[in-house]
């Protein structure tokens, strides 16, 4: 056969096969091997109001099937960070001049004005690596590796879990643990617990680099109930130590009667300071303790998905998170999943307003308004499609509500009325495709 | 020796995002996968390829001694007439015949006679296997359409060709019939009708290696045509650190040297592939060559 003509066998075959058979088939064969990457790229915007914080993200996840049910997942996470952050300190009836972290110049806000940290500017690379299979008939393993690089920041992480499936598979019970390396090194040094903040040039309050270790564990069960009834349990222990404080967080010292900040002259010639502020000061550990319940909702197509999650660590925040999403199919190639999230959380026992002048120090403090007391909502829609290709596509579109309140009783003075809690409204934008290689 | 009837059953279950319909033909679990959720429409179709295979199988087997086959088999250089449908099946044997030099044959069964690859060392006397050959030939036939005579001592087998020809059968049955899509799967040979509409591809495990140097349990995605392997890794023997395929040269009476361990082949039909991945295994080691040559879609696994 070897020395006939190329294909010369193929056509021959065709015109006999035709005999055979009668006919052949209008459509040729198409078959090949099942694409073998899988990938999902996100683009997100996240946008404050009031022109804080803007982060645009670009989110790559490449996960490779080896068959038998070992995948090998890759992740590339890309952001871009700018905007103003409330930098701790409070309201004043009159401007207010501030060292910028880098001790290197100086920014002045408004009377009146809630002190904004303007010079927020970061990009983060992240990476992940995953590797996950089987160990015999009912055992799966997963193992990861995880890192991101910041201006000031770096992490480290390894994870692995363990699952079983029972119960002809109806019943999976996982466990995982984490553990991250975390290295802190802030723009012009990390400040020393409550020091005061210094003229510009001046860095005798700040020390090098930090590091915090944080290990991860989880248990879970994953019960299928019914054909249209998922439901899944977990609890998970999180501990972390050594560096938890912002260390471009600090506090307004004011006077114990008045509540207002103490003035402050800067050395003669040089810029500082117009007040008297502390960086802020976190306790060195931190367990947090969750737990977390979900059903999955099938019915004719539409997919109900609806979470809870409670909170509490040993800082005294407690918090409780609703999630719920429905999925529902517009025809066969679409469909619309409206999302809301409620979110609430009490306070942190050493979240305070401000400092008082001539008072022992207490043995932690922060005024970052993300400790304090606060609820969010999150309410958007998503839509999404398949392309002709066969790829999928989604747009999502949130708003994000965050509403706080400050507790009566660390309110001092000229506080009362003044100062208040820096609410947060924020949209959220994300173009997701999904396609195969 | 003929099939019991409790064994000619058809079942219909669910599977993903089809049915499933389930019966055993020629040797073979043979699967109908519908895409489609209506279970009375499934069971239909399920009989209608049952029945069509096992008529085939009833027709062309050469178990089965009272058919079409035995009466070739056993008419001793008796001249037979046979029906059409035989007819056609002899004309396609007689092409392969000779699209092959004689390396595809249907009267090469009787090798059987001194071959067995049950995985031992039991390798034939030489001077037996000569004997045999001497009855091995499709040129040593008379076939003018309809009239068949064989020599004394010779024997036709279909089983080369009956497998897929039966899936392209029922697959053109099913298709006139229902206008969802179907795959018509006897024991890894398939045919799909047409192609699927909700999930745009079928997905088909196959164990062969890719030719880019894939792995065993290759997933495969087919919308319209078909796949048919050959070859079977548990067949073989062994003796002197030789490894002796069970694809035998009826030319020669003994084992092609250097034929894959298996080769799926995917073509417009299901005979097609079928005897493309038979001819490529004929080759021994042009296999892949072969293959190329003729610009097919294939997986070898060696």
């Amino acid at each position: 056969m070897a020395d006939k003509d190329p294909k010369s066998v193929s056509a021959a075959l065709a015109a006999a096969t035709c005999s055979l058979l009668g006919s052949l088939p209008a459509a040729p064969v198409q078959a090949e091997e099942e694409p073998n990457w899988d990938f999902n790229t996100a683009l997100l915007y996240y946008g404050e109001d009031n022109d804080r914080v803007q982060d645009l993200s670009l989110n790559i996840l490449a996960r490779r099937d080896y068959l038998d049910d070992r995948f090998l997942t890759l992740g590339l996470t890309i952001d871009t960070l700018t905007g103003a952050t409330p930098n701790g300190a409070i309201r004043q009836n009159v401007p207010q001049t501030f060292t910028r972290p880098s001790g290197s110049s100086a920014y002045t806000v408004p009377a009146g004005e809630l002190p904004l940290d303007d010079t927020f500017k970061d990009t983060r690379a992240a990476i992940t690596v995953g590797w996950e299979q089987p160990l015999g008939r009912l055992w799966k393993t997963g193992i990861g590796f995880s890192g991101s690089r910041e201006y000031d920041y770096t992490h480290l992480g390894l994870s692995g879990s363990l699952s079983r499936d029972f119960n002809k598979r109806n019943t999976t019970v996982s466990a995982g643990l984490a553990v991250a390396h975390d290295i802190w090194d802030p723009v012009g040094g990390a400040p020393l617990p409550f020091a005061p903040m210094l003229d510009v040039g001046d860095t005798g309050n700040k020390t090098g680099s930090d590091t915090k270790n944080i290990v991860d564990a989880v248990v879970g069960i994953t019960q299928v109930v019914s054909r249209r009834l998922l439901v899944q349990l977990n609890y998970s222990l999180s501990n972390a130590s050594g560096y938890l404080t912002d260390p471009y967080k600090f506090l307004s010292l004011v006077d114990g009667a008045t509540g207002d900040t103490i003035p402050r002259v800067p050395a003669p010639g040089a810029e500082g300071p117009s007040h008297e502020f502390r960086f802020e000061n976190r306790p060195d550990e931190r367990t947090k303790h969750s737990l977390y319940g979900q059903a999955k909702y099938y019915m004719s197509g539409k997919v109900l998905d609806a979470s809870y999650r409670y909170m509490t660590d040993d800082w005294d925040i407690d918090s409780h998170t609703v999630d719920l999403r429905l999925r529902w199919p517009l025809g066969e190639y679409s469909y619309i999943e409206p999302h809301l999230r409620f979110y609430t959380q009490s306070e942190a026992g050493f979240y305070t307003i401000s400092l008082v002048d001539g008072v022992e120090l207490p043995a932690h403090a922060s005024a970052d308004y993300r400790l304090g007391n606060f609820d969010a909502i999150t309410a958007g829609l998503k839509y999404g499609w398949k392309t002709s290709s066969g790829s999928e596509m989604s747009l999502r579109a949130e708003i994000y509500q965050q509403n706080g309140t400050i507790p009566g009783e660390l309110l001092i003075g000229n506080q009362v009325g003044r100062e208040t809690y820096p609410d947060l409204d924020a949209i959220i934008v994300q173009l997701s495709y999904h396609f195969s290689r | 020796m003929g099939i019991p009837d409790s064994a000619r059953a058809v079942s219909v279950e669910a599977g993903q995002d089809c049915l499933v319909g389930r019966f055993a033909a020629m040797a073979s679990p043979c699967e109908i996968l519908i895409e489609s959720g209506d279970r009375e429409l499934a069971t239909h179709l399920t009989r209608t390829a049952a029945d069509e295979a096992w008529r085939i199988e009833d027709k062309f087997s050469r178990y089965i001694p009272d058919n079409i086959v035995g009466q070739i088999n056993t008419a001793n250089g008796r001249p037979i007439e046979v029906d059409d449908e035989t007819a056609s099946l002899l004309d396609f044997a007689a092409t392969l015949y000779d699209l092959s030099d004689g390396r595809f044959d249907i009267t090469s069964g009787v090798l059987r006679e001194v071959w067995t690859f049950d995985g031992g060392d039991r390798i034939p006397d030489p001077e037996a296997v000569d004997n045999v050959v001497q009855r091995v030939g499709w040129r040593r036939l008379s076939w003018r359409r309809p009239v068949l005579a064989l020599q004394p001592g010779m024997q036709i087998d279909l089983g080369g060709i009956g497998k897929e020809y039966a899936v392209d059968r029922v697959a053109g049955m099913l298709s006139e019939a229902i206008a969802c899509s179907v795959v018509v799967n006897f024991g890894g040979d398939l045919a799909v009708t047409r192609q699927p509409r909700q999930r745009s591809v079928w997905r088909v495990g196959i164990e062969a290696l890719s030719a880019t140097g894939g792995r065993a349990g290759t997933v495969l995605e087919i919308s319209t045509g078909a796949l048919a392997t050959s070859g079977d890794s548990r067949r073989f023997l062994r003796k002197g650190g030789v490894r002796y395929s069970h694809i035998l040269d009826p030319r020669s009476g003994w084992p092609v040297e250097g034929a894959p361990r298996s080769v799926t082949v995917a073509a417009d039909t299901c005979t097609q592939a079928g005897m493309l991945s038979t001819l490529a295994m004929l080759e021994g080691h042009a296999a892949e060559a072969f293959l190329d040559g003729e610009g097919v879609i294939y997986w070898c696994r060696r």
